[in-house]
């Protein structure tokens, strides 16, 4: 399949998501081929569908003070936190034409995740009844998606190259004192945003099947 | 004529799947295709379309309850 790879670069989280919405209506009216959108986020905790407030240790004060904005999302899962150097993927695919359920696609964006980490060196892995990538007993990659009408979206995040002390304000994933890690804090000091790019792009492409063509804003505008 | 609100088959049967918001009340007029209820498993959210034009004549699954796939869940009585 033809698909569309669109990269939003660093964008404020709450923007992004209502272009994801408004891309994934124009996806479901018969205006989109596939598409995988792509951006790195200013410091952010998401709120999933099964959020509990007590997954956040700080205050909203203390988050305002420290510049992390909060923003409830229609992904399932629990808290999580984005920052630059983290990279999010988001593809608008309908599982019909993938051949596979919800389930199976989560799986999927895992193994996308493996190869990714594989590239870098990292030998991640699963772990039973924790959706996500690990290196050891630190999660270094999250999965968490909606479907709407058959089709797809969020997606995945794959910590690249981020300062991880916020994730200590939080339960990550509903999970208290969670260890998370990077593709840098893991050792590979030297990698770059850019080569991240490029590997998430490949494996996107071979496990869904994808020749992608790159697209911009005022493409999807018109 | 009634249509069936089901569970759609895209979640795995094996997975426990939660009711977590119906997005219209009983008696309320709904349209096909629309979003009618928000399910979730731990890491997928899924919304499941209004069946056809009509009113959400039935929940038979509220809110806050688990469900496995291919469960009816409500009924909506078409025009």
């Amino acid at each position: 399949m033809d698909g569309l790879w669109l990269d939003l670069g660093l964008v404020r989280y709450a923007p992004a998501f209502a272009l994801q919405e408004r891309a994934l209506a124009a996806r479901l009216a018969g205006r989109l081929p596939p598409l995988i959108v792509v951006q790195e986020n200013p410091p952010t905790l998401t709120l999933g569908r099964d959020s509990s407030p007590d997954n956040i240790l700080v205050s909203a004060a203390e988050l305002a003070a420290r510049g992390i904005e909060l923003v409830e999302v229609n992904r399932g899962g629990d808290v999580t936190y984005h920052g630059p150097g983290q990279l999010i993927a988001s593809p608008l695919l309908y599982l019909n034409d993938l051949g596979i359920n919800a389930n199976q696609y989560l799986h999927r964006l895992e193994d996308v995740l493996l190869e990714v980490l594989a590239w870098f060196g990292l030998q991640a892995e699963r772990r039973a009844g924790y959706p996500g990538a690990w290196l050891g007993q630190a999660k270094v990659g999250a999965v968490g998606i909606g479907v709407r009408h058959g089709c797809t979206f969020h997606g995945l995040a794959l910590n690249v190259d981020l300062d991880l002390a916020p994730f200590r304000l939080i339960n990550p994933c509903g999970m208290a004192a969670l260890p998370v890690t990077s593709v840098a804090a893991a050792g590979q000091r030297s990698v770059t945003m850019q080569s991240a790019r490029l590997a998430l792009r490949r494996a996107l492409a071979s496990a869904f099947d994808l020749r992608l063509a790159d697209c911009h804003l005022a493409d999807l505008s018109g | 004529m009634d249509y069936e609100v089901v569970i759609p088959s895209t979640a795995d049967g094996a997975l426990a799947v939660r009711v977590r918001r119906w997005l219209a009340a009983p008696g309320q007029p709904v349209k096909q295709g629309r979003d009618l209820v928000e399910v979730t498993t731990e890491k997928i959210a899924l919304y499941v379309a209004v069946p056809a034009d009509g009113v959400l004549a039935e929940i038979r699954v509220p809110a806050g309850n688990t469900a496995r796939v291919g469960l009816v869940i409500g009924l909506v009585r078409g025009e």
